[in-house]
């Protein structure tokens, strides 16, 4: 099929700009001479290696496990939350301040004492996942179920629907599109989560080969992880965005830079 | 990005929080949590009190103040200046807006190890990253803000006789405020998460490392005081920029 | 009191210029059509338009004192990537110098584009707009728009907003805060000088709107459905106080509505257009005696003719069969 030239600029435009900041790191780690910042060329030429060695090929697969794990539970708990929240004063006014508390706790941060509690196996490190995805998610099913239209519920009251029902076929799939804009800054951050509790508790997984290759001093590797986590959260977040965008091709086209953060 | 979570129901919204303390307390008290793990939070919170009036601990806080406050405030020069150029030059946004797209789902975290063999141990890794990770929230609502700036505004203003260039810091700009905003307390509360991360990742000052310090040496009590600390920090200044963004925005509706 | 700001642009607000909204270019592709408009001045010999007669030569009477002149202007829309929509086909109108000019039309008829053109907010994609023979290329404190959606600066207070201008012009504090006092009294709003737009109802707004534009001296009033957001009484209220503030300075107004009794009762001149493409299909004088009163006008037979008059012409374009 052929595709219009716009479309082919749009498409385009992101893998242009991915080969732009390659080079540009390129030029500047030639400029620099620096022993430790390798040129973008060998830090690509050492990603075969990490994903050919089976002992960090099952590091990667086993964080991206977890992080399915905790961002799926994550969702399955936040939505209905949120959107209970959303419909009920009483409900959201009780939630509300305890969220407000736990909001600005860097979730991460928690894994030395949840470690304490629960040691360093995969619950631990699951657990921290969920807790990092479960507040965007929530608030934005929270904001998506405040906004529905109140009109619409009384039709729906109209037609017969209970509650419970109203909640199920109207509530949520008219806040569906909110809801999925906090999926996605939470799919960013399970990622983010995953890989700084890796760092911290240097025990396995992805962020734990980033710092092991820094304290060996191989810096291809380092860098060439970097690409990889890199083009993991890009990729998730595209394959994440098309899935979107087929859920809700009803509504307004949305702003398409997604907003993540850790 | 909670402020708007306001509790419309004090009592109701006290209930879960004292419920939490309560079990946190019951645990403790009835020895299914043995005190090594679990500090009760009576001690937890003397303790904290007990360290917010040393030095050290003080000096702590002014480390990772530092760090917050040089991050965030690059990150907000930045974000602004690139926001608003995006927004009103076509030629940039064409440059920008991949490059956005590419940047802004990769884990920033990802690039501290990077960092730290560029820029060294010290204070400029960790305010890079800090910046780096609170830049994009404040771009992309800077860029929403400003290109969804109502075109009338702008007519308003150009048949009053205000020259192209003043448009952006006349009209654009405070028009965007409100999205601008919004962006900046992402920013600060990503801000505050960040620097503490980095500073558990690898320092040696700061409230991060004094966590890692107690974990090391297993002193639960001494882990809960700079989480809370931070916390704190978290909730004083999403409240302080609070105040600043109701006064900015006395004259926008639902501000 | 609550009014919403957004949603509630005009309906022939150009569609694909999104991308260029600070530069106020157009993204259009000119579409050669042998259409024209006739402008006829025969008063009230009102006879139903068509098409035959759009294609009758253009009647050019140069009055001595034309402030704008409208010269052959389309304006083509991009409303998607193979589609162009032909907003405005070949509108040649002359204003002259103090007249109270009403278009008329029904919504998606370009009314509103073609003012933007005059006020240089937009630019046409052939032909041109003139303003004492200068070609309108951009914005200017010579000609003061006043918008549907109040378009006020939510963050400056109503005296804020009304100092603008002047402050813009280079006109000192002082002086321009005290011309600034004197006109929100002059419209009606003295006491709400610190007040900020939103704590204002929608007709107090556009009372600001109408003071600030007013505060820089604009020799035209561009005025696109000014009391088109608006209830029934402040719209009247309204009407009737823009009519005595005009009535004062004679200022040249050229006001965008899709109201057959506002055109009638305000204006010296109503334009009627059609839609799709936009033409003007008839130009009727008013002649109705001045300053007007509402009370007196609402039952002067004459004025009722008008009416009646312009509506059946509406009606029988739309029977005549609405092109596609």
């Amino acid at each position: 099929m052929m595709m219009s030239p716009a479309v082919l600029t749009r498409r385009a435009a992101p893998v242009l700009a991915c080969i732009g900041l390659l080079a540009v790191w390129q030029v500047a780690s030639l400029a620099l001479k620096n022993d430790s910042f390798p040129t973008a060329v060998e830090a690509v030429r050492a990603i075969p290696d990490i994903l050919g060695d089976k002992e960090s090929l099952t590091n990667i697969l086993a964080s991206l496990r977890r992080m399915a794990i905790g961002f799926g539970v994550a969702v399955l708990v936040s939505i209905p939350l949120g959107l209970l929240m959303g419909r009920s004063r009483a409900i959201a006014a009780f939630f509300n301040p305890l969220l407000m508390v736990i909001y600005p706790v860097p979730k991460a941060a928690l894994m030395p004492i949840i470690m304490l509690w629960l040691g360093v196996g995969d619950v631990t490190k699951t657990l921290v996942i969920f807790l990092g995805v479960s507040l965007p998610v929530i608030y934005h099913s929270f904001e998506g179920a405040k906004a529905v239209e109140e009109k619409m519920l009384w039709s729906g009251a109209a037609m017969g629907l209970s509650p419970a029902q109203r909640l199920v076929r109207i509530v949520l799939p008219a806040a569906l599109p909110e809801i999925l804009t906090g999926c996605r800054t939470g799919l960013v951050l399970a990622l983010i989560t995953m890989i700084t509790s890796e760092m911290i508790a240097r025990q396995s997984g992805a962020g734990n080969i980033l710092f092991n290759a820094l304290d060996m001093g191989q810096y291809d590797t380092v860098f060439a992880m970097i690409i990889i986590v890199g083009a993991m959260g890009i990729c998730l977040d595209a394959i994440f965005e098309r899935v979107r965008a087929r859920l809700v091709r009803w509504s307004e086209p949305q702003f398409d830079m997604p907003l993540s953060f850790s | 990005m909670m402020s708007r979570l306001l509790p419309s129901n004090l009592v109701l919204g006290i209930a879960p929080i004292v419920l939490v303390i309560a079990l946190w307390q019951g645990l403790v008290s009835f020895g299914f949590a043995p005190a090594v793990l679990l500090p009760p939070p009576g001690f937890v919170f003397s303790r904290l009190l007990q360290q917010l009036v040393t030095l050290t601990f003080q000096q702590e806080i002014a480390a990772t103040l530092i760090r917050l406050f040089a991050g965030f405030a690059i990150a907000v020069v930045l974000g602004v200046s690139i926001g608003i150029a995006a927004a009103a030059s076509p030629a940039i946004n064409a440059v920008v807006r991949p490059i956005v797209r590419v940047l802004a789902p990769l884990p920033k975290v990802a690039l501290y190890p990077a960092l730290l063999l560029l820029l060294g141990f010290g204070h400029g890794s960790k305010v890079t990253l800090v910046a780096a990770d609170a830049l994009f929230p404040i771009l992309l609502s800077t860029y929403y803000g400003a290109s969804t700036v109502e075109q009338k505004l702008i007519w308003s203003a150009m048949a009053a006789g205000t020259p192209r260039y003043e448009i952006l810091f006349k009209v654009v700009l405070p028009a965007a405020m409100p999205s601008i905003l919004t962006g900046c307390r992402i920013g600060l509360v990503i801000s505050c998460i960040v620097v503490f991360l980095a500073e558990m990742i690898t320092s040696t000052d700061g409230l991060g490392h004094a966590l890692v310090t107690a974990a090391r040496t297993f002193q639960a009590v001494d882990m809960f005081v700079p989480l809370i600390t931070i916390s704190l920090l978290g909730l004083i200044l999403n409240g302080l920029l609070g105040a600043v963004r109701s006064y900015l925005l006395r004259g926008f509706p639902e501000a | 009191m609550k009014a919403q700001q957004n949603g509630r642009g005009s309906n022939d607000a150009p569609h694909g210029c999104e991308n260029d909204r600070l530069s106020g270019r157009l993204l259009a592709k000119f579409v050669p059509l042998n259409v024209r408009a006739s402008e006829t001045e025969d008063g009230m010999t009102v006879v139903p338009a068509r098409p035959s007669e759009w294609m009758s030569p253009v009647t050019s009477q140069e009055p001595a004192s034309a402030i704008i002149e409208i010269n052959h202007v389309s304006q083509v829309f991009q409303t998607s990537a193979r589609k162009d929509h032909l907003a405005l086909s070949d509108i040649s109108l002359t204003i002259e110098e103090g007249a109270f000019v009403s278009i008329l039309g029904p919504s998606g008829c370009g009314k509103s584009t073609l003012l933007y053109i005059v006020g240089g907010f937009v630019s046409p994609t052939s032909g041109m707009a003139k303003i004492r023979g200068h070609a309108i290329t951009a914005p200017g404190p010579d000609r003061g728009p006043v918008f549907q959606e109040f378009a006020l600066f939510p963050w400056k207070t109503v005296l804020g907003n009304v100092m603008y201008g002047p402050r813009q012009q280079g006109v000192r504090t002082a002086e321009a805060e005290a011309q600034s006092r004197a006109l929100i009294e002059m419209v009606g709003l003295k006491g709400f000088e610190n007040f900020f737009p939103k704590e204002l109802s929608g007709g107090m707004k556009q009372r600001v709107a109408l003071a600030r534009t007013l505060a820089y001296h604009p020799e035209v009033l561009l005025m696109d459905e000014p009391f088109g957001a608006l209830d029934a009484h402040t719209r009247t209220r309204l009407q009737n106080d823009l009519l005595n503030i005009w009535e004062r300075d004679r200022k040249t107004v050229l006001f965008v509505t899709h109201s057959v009794d506002e055109a009638v009762f305000l204006s010296d001149k109503v334009v009627m257009m059609s839609k799709s493409p936009g033409r003007i299909r008839q130009v009727i004088d008013i002649d109705l005696p001045r300053p007007r009163r509402r009370n007196e006008l609402l039952l002067d037979p004459q004025y009722q003719k008008y009416v009646v008059d312009i509506e059946r012409m509406f009606d029988e374009s739309d029977e005549a069969g609405a092109p596609t």
